[in-house]
C-alpha cells in the first residue's frame, strides 16, 4: 500500500516534469520565433492540467515507468506514453536547432568568407619577399626621382608573401608611369624573406620539447603514484583502501580539468610562455598517465606476484620483480602515445598563453595573415603525422615484446 | 616429536561466504613427501596458501619449526617464507626476464631490500643459481627468456628457484596438472630427488594416484575442506578411492 502512494507520487513526478518541460520548450519556440508571450503561470497550471489528465487516462511516461497499467504495456506505437515520447524528442530536437542558431542558408552562401584563410592553407608562404634597404641605396645611385624614393620608404623592409603581393602594393604606391618604369628593376631587387619560416620553426620546436618534457616529468610522478592506485598491491586494509581511494580521485577530477584551463591558471601564475604550458601539460599527463599505468598494473598476471612474495621478498622486491617486468613496455607505450598527445595539446596549450606555435598561430590569425597562418597550419600538421606515425610503429613494437 | 609442520583446527572462510577448510589437523614429519588429493574445489590450494600466509587463515593455528606462522609480521614472516618453497601449476615465472634472472629470485628474501634494488648480483648468488639450474638440466638455458621455454623446462627453473632458498619445506600446487604425463613423471622426479639426496619435505596436490603412489611416502585427502583420508599410498583401495572422489569415479590410470 506504502509502496503504491510512493509509486504514483513518482509517476506524477515524472508527469508532471514531462510536460513542464514539453511546454516549457514550445514556449520556447514559439517565443523565439514568432514573439509570442504567456505567462508563466499559465504553463505551470497547463502542465498541471495535463499531468492529471493523462494520468487520469492511465497511459503517460509516469505511469510507463512506475505504475503500468494495461495499456502502458503495449508497444511503444500502439500507446500514448511511446508517442509522447516521440514529441518530446523532436522538440528537444528543434529547441537545440535554436539555441545553436543552426543555419544551412549561412553554411552555403558565406563560403567567400573563409576565402582568406583557404586561399593561406592552398599558398602558405614558405618564403616571403621585401625591398631592403640596400636596394633603395642602389636606386638612389641611378639617379631616381626623391619622391618616389620617398614613396618607397614606406614599404622597405616589409615582407609580402609571394612576389604577386608586392607588385600589387607598389602598383598601388606608384602612379602607372612610374610604375611602368621602375616596377620591374623595383621587382627584381626584392630579396627572399624567411623570416617567418624561422619563427614558425623556433616556435614549432619549443612545442615539441614543451611537449617531451611535460612528458618525462610527469613520468616519475605517474610511475610512483600507479602503484598506489592499482587495486591489487594495495592491500585490503584502511589504509590501502584509502590510499587508493585518494589517489583515484584526486586523479580523476585533474584528468577532468583540461589542459587549456591549467594553461589558463599556469599563465597567470609563471607568465605566458612555454614554461606555463608545460607546468600545464605535466599535470594533466601525471592524472592521465597515473590511470593508464594502474590500469596496467590491475591487469597483469598476479601468479608471478604470488611467487616472488612465497619467496620471502618484501613488498617493495615483489613489485620491482615481479610487477615492473610485466608493465615496463605497456608503459613506454603508453608514454609514447602520451608524448604524442601532448604534442597535439601543447598547440592548443598556446592558444591560452601556453607559448610554441599554438601562440604563434594566434597571433598571426589575430593579425589576418592567412598565408603565414597557412604555413603554420601546414607545420603542425606535418608535425602531428610524423609523430602519430613514429608512435604507432613504436607501440607496435612495444606490444609485440 | 619431530613434526616440521604442524596444522590445528584451521579454517578458511573466503570473503564471499565459501568455507574452504573446515578445521584442518594435520602433521608433517620432516622429510616426508606428502600428497594432498582431492577432487577441484576440495580446498588444496587454499590449504597450501594459507601455510605460507599467501592468503591469511580464518582461525587455527600453524606451527612451522617450532614457530608460530600466524603470528608472524613483516621481517619474521619472510624469514619463514624463504625457508619454504612454493611451485605452481603455472610456473609463475617472470616470462621477459631470463632464466637466471627468475632463478635469482629465489634469492630474495635473503638480501636486502635497498641492495635489490640496484639489481646488483651478488657472484655467490649467480654461483649457487648456475648450480641449480643445472640440477635441472638447464644450464644452457640461462640467458634465454624463460617465455621461450616449454611448459616442462619451465617447471624445473621453478624448481630451481625454489632451491634457491634453501627451503626445509616445498610446496607444490599441482606442479604438473598442465604437463603431459611423461614430462610430469619427468619433473616429479626432479621434486623425488630433492626429497631424498636434500632431504626437504615435499607437501605436493596431485589429480594422479599413480603418481601419489610412484613418490609419496603419504596420502592425505581432502573432501570439501576436510581430511576424509590419511595414510600411506598403498592403503588407497577401490573403496577409499570413492570415498575420495565419489561414488562415480573411476581410477585412470596415468604411466
Ligand atoms: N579467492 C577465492 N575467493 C573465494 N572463494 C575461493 C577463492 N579461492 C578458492 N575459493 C573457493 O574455495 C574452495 C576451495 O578451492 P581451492 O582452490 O582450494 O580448491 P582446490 O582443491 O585447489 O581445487 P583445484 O583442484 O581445482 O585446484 C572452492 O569452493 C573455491 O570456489
Ligand atoms: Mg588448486
Amino acid at each position: 500500500m506504502k509502496g503504491q502512494i510512493k509509486n504514483t507520487l513518482k509517476g506524477l513526478m515524472v508527469d508532471f516534469l514531462f510536460w513542464l518541460y514539453l511546454f516549457g520548450c514550445l514556449y520556447y519556440l514559439l517565443h523565439n520565433n514568432w514573439g509570442w508571450t504567456v505567462r508563466n503561470k499559465f504553463i505551470l497550471i497547463t502542465a498541471m492540467f495535463f499531468t492529471g489528465l493523462f494520468f487520469l487516462i492511465g497511459d503517460s511516461l509516469g505511469r510507463k515507468s512506475f505504475l503500468p497499467t494495461a495499456s502502458t504495456n503495449r508497444k511503444w506505437s500502439h500507446s500514448v506514453w511511446g508517442w509522447l515520447l516521440v514529441i518530446v524528442l523532436i522538440v528537444t530536437f528543434l529547441v537545440g536547432w535554436n539555441i545553436v542558431e543552426v543555419n544551412p542558408y549561412k553554411f552555403f552562401t558565406k563560403f567567400r568568407n573563409a576565402g582568406g584563410i583557404t586561399s593561406g592553407i592552398f599558398d602558405p608562404s614558405i618564403v616571403g619577399y621585401q625591398l631592403s634597404n640596400q636596394s633603395l641605396e642602389e636606386l638612389k645611385l641611378d639617379g631616381v626621382d626623391q619622391e618616389i624614393l620617398e614613396k618607397l620608404s614606406g614599404i622597405i623592409g616589409k615582407r609580402y608573401n609571394t612576389r604577386k603581393v608586392c607588385r600589387d602594393d607598389l602598383k598601388r604606391i606608384l602612379d602607372e608611369e612610374e610604375f611602368r618604369i621602375y616596377g620591374e628593376i623595383l621587382l627584381s631587387k626584392t630579396e627572399k624573406n624567411m623570416t617567418m619560416l624561422n619563427q614558425a620553426l623556433t616556435a614549432l620546436a619549443e612545442t615539441i620539447f614543451l611537449a617531451l618534457l611535460a612528458t618525462i616529468f610527469a613520468i616519475p610522478f605517474a610511475f610512483i603514484l600507479s602503484f598506489f592506485a592499482a587495486r591489487n598491491l594495495m592491500p585490503h586494509t584502511f589504509l590501502g583502501n584509502s590510499v587508493y581511494i585518494i589517489i583515484r580521485t584526486i586523479a580523476t577530477i585533474f584528468r577532468s580539468i583540461e589542459a587549456i584551463v591549467w594553461a589558463i591558471i599556469f599563465s597567470v601564475w609563471v607568465g605566458i610562455g612555454p614554461f606555463a604550458g608545460m607546468l600545464a601539460l605535466m599535470i594533466h599527463s601525471i592524472a592521465a598517465l597515473t590511470k593508464l599505468y594502474s590500469e596496467q598494473i590491475e591487469n597483469i598476471d598476479h601468479g608471478p606476484v604470488e611467487a616472488i612474495k612465497a619467496t620471502g621478498a618484501s613488498t617493495i622486491q615483489t613489485w620491482i620483480f615481479a610487477v615492473i617486468p610485466q608493465i615496463i613496455s605497456p608503459y613506454l607505450a603508453f608514454t609514447i602515445y602520451r608524448w604524442d598527445i601532448n604534442v597535439r595539446m601543447a598547440t592548443i596549450v598556446g592558444f591560452v598563453g601556453g607559448g610554441g606555435i599554438g601562440l604563434l598561430l594566434m597571433q598571426q590569425q589575430q593579425l589576418l595573415r592567412w598565408h603565414n597562418v597557412g604555413l603554420i597550419i601546414w607545420l603542425i600538421a606535418a608535425v602531428v603525422w610524423t609523430m602519430d606515425m613514429i608512435s604507432a610503429k613504436v607501440r607496435t613494437k612495444l606490444t609485440s615484446m | 616429536m619431530s613434526y616440521l609442520l604442524e596444522i590445528r583446527e584451521l579454517h578458511k572462510i573466503y570473503e564471499g561466504g565459501t568455507h574452504a577448510l573446515k578445521g584442518i589437523d594435520l602433521n608433517v614429519r620432516k622429510g616426508e613427501f606428502l600428497i594432498l588429493l582431492g577432487l577441484s574445489g576440495s580446498g588444496k590450494s587454499t590449504l597450501l596458501r594459507c601455510i605460507n600466509r599467501l592468503i591469511e587463515t580464518s582461525s587455527g593455528e600453524i606451527i612451522f619449526d617450532g614457530k608460530n606462522v600466524l603470528q608472524m609480521k613483516g621481517r619474521n614472516l619472510r624469514y619463514i617464507r624463504r625457508q619454504i618453497g612454493m611451485i605452481f601449476q603455472q610456473f609463475n615465472l617472470i616470462k621477459n626476464l631470463s632464466t637466471l634472472t627468475n632463478v635469482l629470485t629465489g634469492k630474495l628474501g635473503y638480501v636486502n631490500t635497498i641492495h635489490s634494488l640496484g639489481f646488483r648480483r651478488c657472484r655467490s648468488d649467480v654461483a649457487a643459481a648456475e648450480k641449480n639450474l643445472e640440477r635441472v638440466g638447464l644450464l644452457e638455458f640461462r640467458m634465454k627468456k624463460t617465455r621461450n621455454l616449454s611448459g616442462g623446462q619451465q617447471q624445473r627453473v621453478a624448481i630451481a628457484r625454489a632451491l634457491m632458498q634453501n627451503p626445509r619445506l616445498i610446496l607444490a600446487d599441482e606442479p604438473v596438472a598442465s604437463l603431459d604425463p611423461a614430462t610430469a613423471d619427468s619433473v616429479m622426479r626432479y621434486l623425488g630427488e630433492l626429497n631424498k639426496k636434500d632431504n626437504i619435505t615435499v607437501v605436493c596436490s596431485l589429480h594422479f594416484l599413480s603418481l601419489a603412489r610412484k613418490y609419496g611416502s603419504r596420502v592425505v585427502a581432502l573432501k570439501d575442506g576436510e581430511i576424509v583420508f590419511d595414510g600411506l599410498p598403498s592403503e588407497i583401495n577401490e573403496q577409499k578411492f570413492k570415498d575420495i572422489y565419489g561414488e562415480e569415479a573411476e581410477e585412470v590410470e596415468i604411466r
